[in-house]
Order: C-alpha cells, then structure tokens, then sequence
C-alpha cells in the first residue's frame, strides 16, 4: 500500500514528537559506562556566577566522561521549581542549595545520601575540607552534600564614616560594649526630626542573612540548640541578650526597622550605616561603587565569638543510578581540588573549603580574609540539620523579632511564646 | 435525551457543543482543582509522597490556629476597608467622568491605566515610593509631616494602610468603567420627568440613578469583595505578608504553608475556609441585591 499523504505527516508528526520527547528527557545520561551529562542548578547569581561556571567549563574540557551543564537560578525560584521538578521526576540531576534547607528534601527521600563520596580516598581526600562545611550538610547521622561553598558573615565598616564621625578608621569595634560606646558618633540626625539619617548600624530583619541568632549565640542563648532537639528561645540568656538589642533599635535607632537584606545592603552601600553585617557576596558590589571599606569579624558578645556561616551544599538526586552517581563524585572531587577552589576562591572572594591551600594559591584578598584560620575556626552554621527550618525561622522567629522590634509586644512574652511553637515542630508536630 | 430528530433536539446539541470547550476547560481549571482541594485538606499532603488521609484533623489544628485566626482578621479588615472605598470612588469617579468636559478621555484612560498594568510590577513601584530613604511619597509626606518613621511598609500599623491604598488605586478604575456603562444606559427622559417633578440633583441620583445602577452596583459588589478576599500579588511583593504577619491575608498564608513549608493538605484546609466564606460573601450579596434590583 502506498503512503497516502495524511499517513506521512502522521508519521512524520510522530517522529517529531519522539524527537522532542527525547530532548525532553534527562541530559545524555546513560547507564552503560558511556559519557555522562549530569543537569545541576545552582543560585549563584552575583558575581560568584562566573567563578563557578569558569570551574565546571574547565572540568568539562578537562575530560570527555562526564558534562556538567550548570543553570543559574535565583535562589527563591530555585526552591520552589525544585520541589515541582522533583516530583515529576523530570527535575536536575543536581542542585546546590542552602544546607539549612537540605533537611527538608532529604526527610523526603528527594535526596541521595552522599557518604559514600567521604567513605574513602576514592575521590579524594575528605579530611582536608572545612569540618564545618562537611558537617553542615548532615541530616538524621547521613551526609547528603558535598560543601560548594562556605560564607562566614562578617562585620564590614565604611572607614569614610568613621573618619567623619571623629573615630579611628581602623579600630571598628571588637565588642558589643565597644559598639556601644560610638553610637552617638556613628548616628547623624541632620534635620533633628527625631529620625537619623546616618545610622550606626544596617540590619535587615527578614529575607537576609540571620545577623539576630549570631548576637544571640553571643549572648549565651540561641533559637534552636546545636543538636537541633531544644528550643532556645524561652531561656534567660536569649531573652536578656534580645531585650539588650531590641532596646538598642527602639531606644538608640541604631538601625531602620524593617528592612529586607537588600534593603541593608543598599543602606550601607549609600553609605547611610556605618557598619553591617554580611557575608564574602558583598565585596565586589562595595569595591564597585568605591566604598572605603574593610572587613573584620564581627564584634564579640560576652558570652563568646561565634561567627554566623552559610554553607551551599552540592546534593544528588535520589533518582541517579550508580554510574551517573560516580560522575557527580567526580565532579565533586574536581570542585574540591586545589587548582578549582584557587579559580573560586580568586573569582568570587569566597575562602577556599580546603583547609590546606598552598599560601599563594589564593591571590583575592577577601578571600585570605574570610578564609582567614580564626574565622573558619569560629563559623557555626544556622538550623543546619533541623527539617523545619524555613518555617522555624521565617514563620516563627521573624515575625517574633519584628514584633519585638516594631513594639507591638515585649521580648520576655514573644520570645518564651515563640519558642514553645519551635519546640513544637522539633518534637514533630506542627 | 435523543439529539437531532426534533428541532429543539438538533438546537440542544448545537448548544451543548459550543458549550463543550468551555465547559471542558471550566472542569480541567477550576472544577477539578476545586475538588482536589478539597480531597486533599483532608490529607497530609507534602507534594513528594502521596497524601494521607487524616481526616479532619487539618480543620481542628486551624480552628485552634494563632495564625489562620491572625490571616482571617487581616483578609476580613482588607475586605472590609477596601471593598466600600473602591465601590464608592469608582461610583463618584464614574458620575464625574460622565459629564462632558474637554479631555475626559484622557483622564478616564488615566484612571483606567493601572488596572491594565501587572499588579507585581505596580507593587514594585510602590515599594520604592514607599522606600523610607528615597522614595518619592515618604517624601511628599514627609513635607506635611505624616511620613512614617520607618517607611509606611516596615512597621505594623502602617503596612495594610498602605497595601490597601495600592489595592483601591490598581482597581477602580475598572469599576469605574463598569457604572459609566451602566450611568449611560439610563435613559434621560427618567432625569428630564424627576426634574420636572422638582427632584434636585441628590434626589435625581437617590430615585434614579442609584436604583438603576443596582444591576452594576451588585456586579461590582460581588467582583470587588471576591478580589479582596483573594488579595495576594500586591503582599506578596510589597510586604510577604510582613512585618510581623500583619499582612498576612489568608491566600498569602495558603502560599506560605503550601509552598514553604510543604504542608499541602493544611495549606488546601485554608483554601477551603477562604472558599466557603467567599461562598456566603457572595449569596448574601447576590440576596441582597436582588431584592433591592429595580426596573422602570
């Protein structure tokens, strides 16, 4: 029977289909020891974008086994497209992400665990990475993350201002009492409307980086305990250390209520704050523009020096067979390696994760700064390994603190109250 | 039923498959999703396993819950602020941009304008004139001395006020537009027998207009108090809900519990309670209005 005309463009719909469906589907993994491409998404949007693609483009010219094709999202849409990819199974292979939400994909067996890439020296040598940015990624005793990245947060000051304020451009302060003391210098009301239009301090108190638990922990309390089973919030030290800092912003405005961490940043930038507090993200924005600034750690509580640390951790989707597995490892060996955190570490000003870079390795000096041995030594990460974190700090914590903040209600009855919500979901309510 | 052997057969399936795309569409977008809704509140649901059934135990965790209480007063002070405000100044904006004067089109299209606009791109417009150091209304008011001192959306007694203002400027003018069709339908000749009656211009807008427009104002009634209750873009760009959850409404809250924090079955619980209050909003409306609706 000859093809009738309707017939070939039946068929030849069906082949385009089959096409596209095939382009649809995952990468060019395969399962028979062949090349592997593996999708990643990370949210490295900043500056930092081009540091890591500069890692995984010389990873894939390196060698013709393994392609990484790497999508940058921002980190918000990088969430919630996760969890719709990940149920339809049609999701990336694998995706960077905050290690304080890890806990919430692995609960769900999103993840894979990755503890067969520390078991050995099959990829590398493990013991020669940050201990803190290894154990970041740990839920339940299981690793689920190789670290890619490790931010401490620490005090940048704009020297300009202290200048101006009648204060040593290099003695920012060292402890709260030494903060408190420049206050008054560091805050202009030019109008005298009540309002300072220089404050001493930007602090941003949602959508940022969590500067509040840091001065908690300081203080010798916390939100949440290092084994994440207690809630903190309710004991003396975390109310008095918070009482402490909520009287600061509503009695001596040291810094604007409200404010998101973009906000913050912006307010430093224009140089409306003297001092705040941030991770290495931020150097390359501030040198940009031309501040005149530098970067210390941050001012000690009494209670101790911890240094607030963001980890992004690289994870594995559960649904990678043990070839496609071994080339995420490989991959993961490559990002960990010398020659790669030199590349990151001088691109981004991120400090290396290694613990034993050679002394010239890193020429970027935000990098030597935050990668500094008595920063790395201090950097404690925030609600890793507790499964509800998102909503223990931005349903819970932050609505107590801005209530706090704005003086709709009091620390001693917010905090307690918050706390019993947290203890809440530690123990597996809700 | 057998189509196609009378006329009012033939005309019924002629009928029913004009009616069928939208009816297919209606039950893929809305009837469906509605219905799973409500199956899945009944569960615990994290999108990542499939969903358990509970029961009602959603609904007894949500009546006992600080914040779906907190959400409910918020959404019910927005409705219940914005709704009347927007009817009213859409009627006054619509009786003025009745009357002839020269450039009434430009002004009508000026009032119209933010409604065709993205309501995401006009609550980022708003945050940076609202932004505290460079924003341009902080400063206006700043000059009669009424500009909060942290900016309008950073503290708590501030934020709705200002959400709700964004919410009544986005959207009348399309109710606007709705009562001057509805003023240019009334005929003139019931004004020109009211003025010979005696009737002044209040009464003529009491005994004619205001009756006539009941078909309009029970439209914009209803249109006006579902898109209050449903407020989300605006929070969720201007304020996600903050400071504070003071402006948590109860579809910001659906998206929060659904979307952050994985929990599906109790996030569809909220939708639920949204779902009947809008219910009940609405007939009562709708019996309202249709015992005031008059026809001369």
């Amino acid at each position: 029977m000859r093809p009738t005309r309707r017939t070939c463009i039946a068929a030849g719909a069906a082949l385009a289909l089959t096409a596209g469906l095939a382009a649809c589907s995952d990468g060019g993994s395969t399962d028979d020891g062949g090349p592997v491409t593996l999708t990643m998404w990370h949210g490295l949007t900043g500056p930092d974008g081009p540091a890591f693609q500069e890692v995984v483009d010389a990873f894939n010219d390196g060698q013709d086994e393994v392609t990484i094709e790497a999508e940058a999202l921002p980190w918000d849409s990088l969430y919630q497209q996760f969890l719709t990819a990940a149920t339809s199974d049609d999701g990336p292979d694998l995706v960077a992400m905050s290690a304080s939400r890890l806990p919430q994909y692995a609960e769900r067996g999103v993840l894979a665990p990755t503890d067969d890439f520390y078991a050995d020296d099959t990829y590398m040598d493990t013991s020669v990475l940050a201990e803190g940015a290894v154990q970041a990624s740990v839920y339940d005793g299981v690793n689920y993350g190789v670290p890619l990245n490790l931010g401490p947060v620490l005090m940048y000051w704009n020297k300009a201002v202290f200048e101006e304020a009648g204060l040593d451009p290099e003695a920012p302060p060292t402890t709260w009492e030494e903060f408190e003391e420049m206050i008054p210098d560091l805050t202009v009301d030019e109008d005298g409307d009540g309002t300072p239009d220089q404050y001493p301090i930007a602090m941003g108190d949602h959508s940022t980086v969590p500067v509040f638990p840091s001065f908690l922990w300081n203080g010798g309390g916390g939100v949440v305990s290092d084994d994440g089973t207690t809630a903190l919030l309710g004991d003396a030290a975390t109310v008095e250390t918070a009482e402490h800092w909520v009287n600061l912003v509503r009695e001596e405005q040291i810094t604007p209520v409200g404010m998101s961490g973009a906000d913050s940043d912006q307010l430093f930038q224009a140089e409306l704050a003297a001092i705040t507090i941030n991770g290495p993200w931020m150097t390359a924005g501030l040198t940009e523009a031309g501040l005149d600034f530098d970067v210390t750690v941050p001012m000690a509580g009494p209670e101790g020096q911890s240094i607030l640390g963001d980890v992004v951790s690289m994870t594995v989707s559960q649904r990678l067979d043990e070839n496609e597995t071994d080339a995420a490892y490989q991959f993961f060996a490559y990002w960990e390696s010398v020659e790669s955190q030199a590349t990151w570490a001088n691109g981004s000003g991120f400090p290396a994760i290694r613990t034993d870079m050679p002394e010239d390795a890193v020429t970027n000096e935000w990098a030597a700064v935050f990668g500094a041995p008595e920063v790395l030594e201090n950097v404690r990460p925030y609600l890793t390994g507790v499964p509800g974190s998102g909503e223990i700090n931005e349903d819970i914590f932050t609505p107590a603190l801005q209530s706090a903040l704005n003086g709709t209600g009091e620390v001693a009855d917010l905090f307690p109250a918050a706390g019993e919500e947290i203890q809440a979901i530690l123990d597996g309510g809700s | 039923m057998r189509f196609g052997r009378t006329v009012a057969g033939r005309q019924a399936r002629a009928a029913w498959m004009f009616l069928a795309p939208g009816l297919a569409l209606l039950t893929l977008f809305t009837a469906w999703p509605l219905l799973r809704t409500a199956y899945l509140s009944f569960t615990e649901y994290s999108l990542l396993t499939p969903p358990e059934w509970v029961g009602l135990a959603n609904y007894r965790e949500l009546l006992g819950d600080d914040q779906v209480m907190n959400a409910l007063q918020n959404t019910v002070i927005y409705a219940v602020v914005v709704t009347p405000v927007t009817i009213a100044l859409a009627l006054a904006l619509a009786m003025a941009l009745n009357a002839k004067f020269f450039g009434r089109g430009i002004v009508r299209t000026a009032v119209f304008v933010p409604f065709v606009v993205s309501l995401a791109v006009v609550s980022i417009a708003f945050r940076f004139l609202l932004d505290p150091n460079y924003g341009l209304v902080t400063h206006w008011l700043d000059m009669v001395g009424l500009a909060p001192t942290q900016g309008a959306l950073a503290q708590p007694g501030t934020a709705m006020a200002a959400v709700m203002a964004v919410g009544v400027w986005k959207n009348v003018g399309f109710y606007m537009v709705m009562f001057l069709a509805g003023l240019q339908s009334i005929p003139r000749d019931l004004y020109e027998a009211a003025q010979l009656d005696g009737a002044g211009r209040l009464q003529k807008f009491r005994t004619v207009t205001l009756p006539l427009l009941s078909n309009q104002t029970m439209l914009v009634s209803i249109l006006a108090a579902i898109a209050s209750f449903q407020v989300f873009d605006q929070i969720k760009v201007m304020t996600n809900g903050g400071p504070a959850m003071s402006t948590e409404t109860l579809v910001v809250m659906v998206n929060r519990v659904g979307i952050n924090n994985l929990e599906f079955g109790y996030g569809s619980a909220v939708s639920v309670l949204l779902l009947l209050l809008i219910l009940l909003l609405s007939m009562a409306q709708y019996f309202y209005f249709g015992r005031k609706q008059v026809r001369y």
